[in-house]
């Protein structure tokens, strides 16, 4: 049995994978969670089964980084929004290891650990406005300087669709795919991976009507439901 | 300072004897029940499983590893290139502001502190160009003076063309261990004997080599002397931590065995033929735990043919399965080492917990890197299988206490015992195993834990003496007496109540023996399930054989 879609999680270490992954499947945040290897993760999405991959460390470093991107739908690469050189990990190590992903692979650019920085008390305002979502937020004390903007983030979806040969009228707009996040709080998680989610569902249907041993039930298509698909940020 | 073997034992706590060799191991007029003249016999010699010894050929480059491992990811060369921007600090936790505060960890600890020197045991590991790589208590970069200061040391006399092996101060021992690049060192104010806790250290490598192994770490530090291990190792000083806990408190490390979970005879066969049933090419290694206590394994054909797993490798393995708390509800994948096994290959562990409490965890360990999916497969029927035999419930159900009180014996005057059997049929090739009762009555605070464990340390090092060897030591301590005996079918450690005599004691001694007679289908693997055969190992293109680099046993198969 194989599930019928992939994401992926790909990011330097520390930069909050295992946690933002925690988080989403498991509903809280642990400060001593430690991956020891790639894990594996079922969710069932609509009548989908859509695995979601962490990965450590290590992994690139033991050849198996593009053996979890291989056949990817979605790619969530992640950053710390106060580590800059974590941003420039994702272009200059781990970009090369989505070579194996899927053709239409989509791919995201995640900003964690929004919570420490002090754009944070912002950001809660304007997303109270838009969602009446609790919030479990961490006292406001000395909170850092952003080191990485949206707009760094940005740029570099549009390097990475360079990099893809693809236009930037066939994939989801650059604003779309860019997200911050706060593992710890649980600001923007869901909404991050509900959002592939729906998105990875016609990759899943395009997949299966290619692969020559899948039968395919185009009864589901319509079916595949957009459950809590949040609005664009 | 003097390096080499010291002139005295420290004193602490207990009183030692003073003479090295001497005939009386008590301090307060206990003595030793002589067995006879062969009581001087070489113990060590005929068991396999005594002490840890390094892998051989340790150093020398032999087999020129072929570059393949590193290079078939991209990022490795990368990472050994641009390590030096990765100064930042690893504990990022610490940086955190407000919140739920996190249980400070040791890595926060003030290393300037008279309680950071005051520890009862640190363990540092350095790189041979002198950079921090690990450190149980305080952060390893606030310690990079004193990791210097120890280099200098190994470097000053390794220039003599000699290797510095301990120091001895008036409370400490300091234990120096080499094994290629790395450099191990511990500081201890413990009881035990300078090589059990060289094997402590060793430990120590072969968790580092679990996840790295042996040949990539010489191949890294080949290229690259002044390479930040860390880089490689991030998020594994929690599996270290663990470790260095677990070493302190089970005394399967001590014994070189492994602790099965008590089970009727007919379950663990039930088990034990589900696993060998439950395969797919390439799997070779099945291993079936409850609360880090052994259940069942079975291994494949060709493997146990070869060789047999190790109880170092499979401490390993469950250390650094109990270290990784994260996604207890999904599956893990990833490459290890078993190092007692093959220090330079890597298996590929399947990790998954069967039961919702996460007290059934089922290891598969597979040759080949892209058979997740159908190693999760054989999950899926061990899963299924073990739920209509109704044995899921029974494992994970039958856990509230996951051994047994020493009160089952129904001896008054014994607290605990250690009983490791030697007389397994040797073509069973069967895992060293023993069994041990809960630590209860004064023995509940880590305090006197490490007390008792301290003396079956310290009797255990009498009973081992390469240079003199014990079958039988009656110890008068403070709060307690001990009795180890060792014969050709057990090796035994009991701890009794002070005020038992040594007649009493021999008394108690007979009934535990007859006690574990009767148990023994229960707390052993007494027939270990035969071989598995997997269909077809090793054929076609995702053939089990594991990258070129990682030859040796391998090759063999
Ligand atoms: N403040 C804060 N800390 C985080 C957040 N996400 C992760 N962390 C912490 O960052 C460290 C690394 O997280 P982890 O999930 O293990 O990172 P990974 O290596 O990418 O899997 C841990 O100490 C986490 O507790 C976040 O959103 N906010
Ligand atoms: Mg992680």
């Amino acid at each position: 049995m194989k599930p019928d879609g992939k994401v992926v999680l790909l990011g330097d270490m520390n930069v909050g994978k295992t946690s933002l992954l925690h988080r989403y499947t498991e509903r809280r945040f642990q400060d001593t969670i430690s991956t020891v290897g790639g894990a594996f993760y079922l969710k069932q999405w609509g009548p989908y089964n859509i695995s979601i991959w962490d990965t450590a460390g290590r992994e690139q470093f033991h050849g198996l980084g593009s053996m979890y991107c291989r056949g990817a739908a979605a790619v969530i690469l992640t950053y710390d929004v106060n580590n800059l050189q974590s941003l420039i990990e994702l272009e200059d190590r781990f970009l090369a290891l989505t070579d194996t992903a899927s053709t239409d692979c989509i791919f995201a650019i995640v900003g964690n650990k929004v919570d420490l920085t002090n754009e944070y008390a912002l950001l809660l305002e304007t997303e109270e406005e838009n969602r009446s979502e609790k919030l479990v937020t961490s006292c406001i004390s000395t909170k850092v300087q952003k080191q990485v903007h949206l707009d760094d983030a940005v740029a570099l979806y549009k390097k990475i669709l360079k990099y893809k040969m693809l236009d930037e009228k066939d994939v989801p707009a650059a604003e779309k795919m860019c997200f911050e996040t706060s593992a710890k709080t649980g600001y923007k998680v869901d909404y991050l991976f509900e959002t592939i989610f729906d998105m990875v569902v016609p990759i899943i249907l395009r997949q299966q009507a290619e692969g020559p041993l899948q039968t395919v039930d185009l009864t589901n298509c319509k079916s595949a439901k957009r459950t809590k698909s949040g609005c664009c940020a | 300072m003097a390096t080499g073997e010291p002139g005295s034992p420290t004193r602490e706590g207990m009183a030692l004897p003073q003479e090295q060799a001497g005939l009386c191991p008590t301090d307060t007029g206990g003595d030793e029940l002589s067995t006879g003249p062969e009581e001087q016999e070489e113990l060590l010699a005929p068991q396999s499983n005594g002490p840890v010894r390094p892998a051989d050929g340790q150093g020398d480059a032999q087999e020129e590893p072929s570059d393949k491992e590193l290079s078939d990811s991209a990022s490795t060369d990368n990472a050994l290139e641009d390590s030096s921007e990765f100064g930042r600090p690893l504990g990022v936790g610490a940086c955190e502001p407000g919140g739920p505060l996190a249980p400070p960890t040791h890595r926060d600890e003030d290393v300037t502190a008279a309680s950071w020197r005051a520890r009862r045991k640190h363990i540092f590991v350095l790189s041979e160009a002198g950079k921090p790589i690990y450190s149980r208590y305080g952060n390893e970069e606030a310690l990079s003076s004193t990791m210097g200061v120890m280099m200098a040391l190994v470097s000053f006399i390794q220039s003599g063309d000699n290797a510095i092996r301990s120091i001895y101060s008036d409370d400490r021992k300091l234990v120096f261990v080499q094994q290629g690049p790395l450099v191990l060192v511990s500081v201890s104010r413990t009881l035990q004997s300078e090589q059990q806790l060289r094997q402590e250290l060793l430990y120590v490598y072969y968790q580092i080599l679990s996840m790295l192994t042996q040949v990539s770490i010489t191949r890294i530090f080949e290229r690259k002397k002044n390479y930040d291990l860390r880089r490689l190792l991030a998020g594994s000083e929690k599996i270290l931590d663990r470790l260095l806990n677990l070493v302190e408190s089970d005394p399967g490390f001590l014994l070189g065995a492994v602790r099965c979970l008590p089970l009727p005879a007919s379950l663990r066969d039930a088990l034990g033929t589900l696993l060998q049933k439950a395969i797919t090419p390439n799997l070779v290694f099945s291993i079936l735990v409850a609360r880090s206590q052994l259940v069942t394994a079975v291994q494949e054909r060709a493997v146990i043919e070869e060789c047999r797993l190790e109880p170092t490798d499979l401490h390993l393995l469950l250390n650094l399965i109990g270290a990784s708390s994260a996604f207890q509800a999904g599956e893990i994948w990833t490459p290890i080492c078993l190092p007692r096994f093959n220090p330079d290959g890597y298996f590929y562990a399947y990790i998954s917990y069967l039961d919702a409490e996460c007290t059934v965890c089922l290891v598969l360990l597979s040759t080949d890197k892209e058979s997740f999916y159908a190693v999760s497969d054989c999950k899926k029927r061990v899963e299924e299988a073990m739920r209509t035999q109704g044995s899921l419930q029974v494992l994970s159900g039958g856990l509230q206490s996951p051994s047994y009180g020493v009160g089952q014996v129904g001896v008054p005057d014994l607290r605990h015992f250690l009983y490791k059997p030697l007389d397994i049929p040797e073509n069973y090739r069967q895992l060293p195993q023993f069994t041990s009762p809960e630590l209860e009555g004064p023995y509940c605070s880590e305090e006197e834990q490490h007390r008792l464990f301290d003396l079956y340390h310290y009797l255990h090092s009498r009973i081992h003496s390469t240079s003199r060897p014990l079958r039988l030591i009656y110890h008068v301590a403070e709060k307690e007496t001990l009795l180890a005996w060792v014969t050709s079918k057990f090796e035994l450690y009991t701890c009794f109540s002070p005020l038992v005599t040594k007649a009493g004691a021999i008394n108690v001694l007979t009934k535990l023996l007859r006690w574990i007679k009767k148990e023994e289908d229960r707390l052993f693997i007494r027939y270990p399930p035969k071989y598995s055969t997997t269909p077809n190992p090793g054929k076609g293109a995702k053939g089990g054989r594991p990258d070129g680099a990682e030859n040796g046993f391998f090759a063999g198969l």
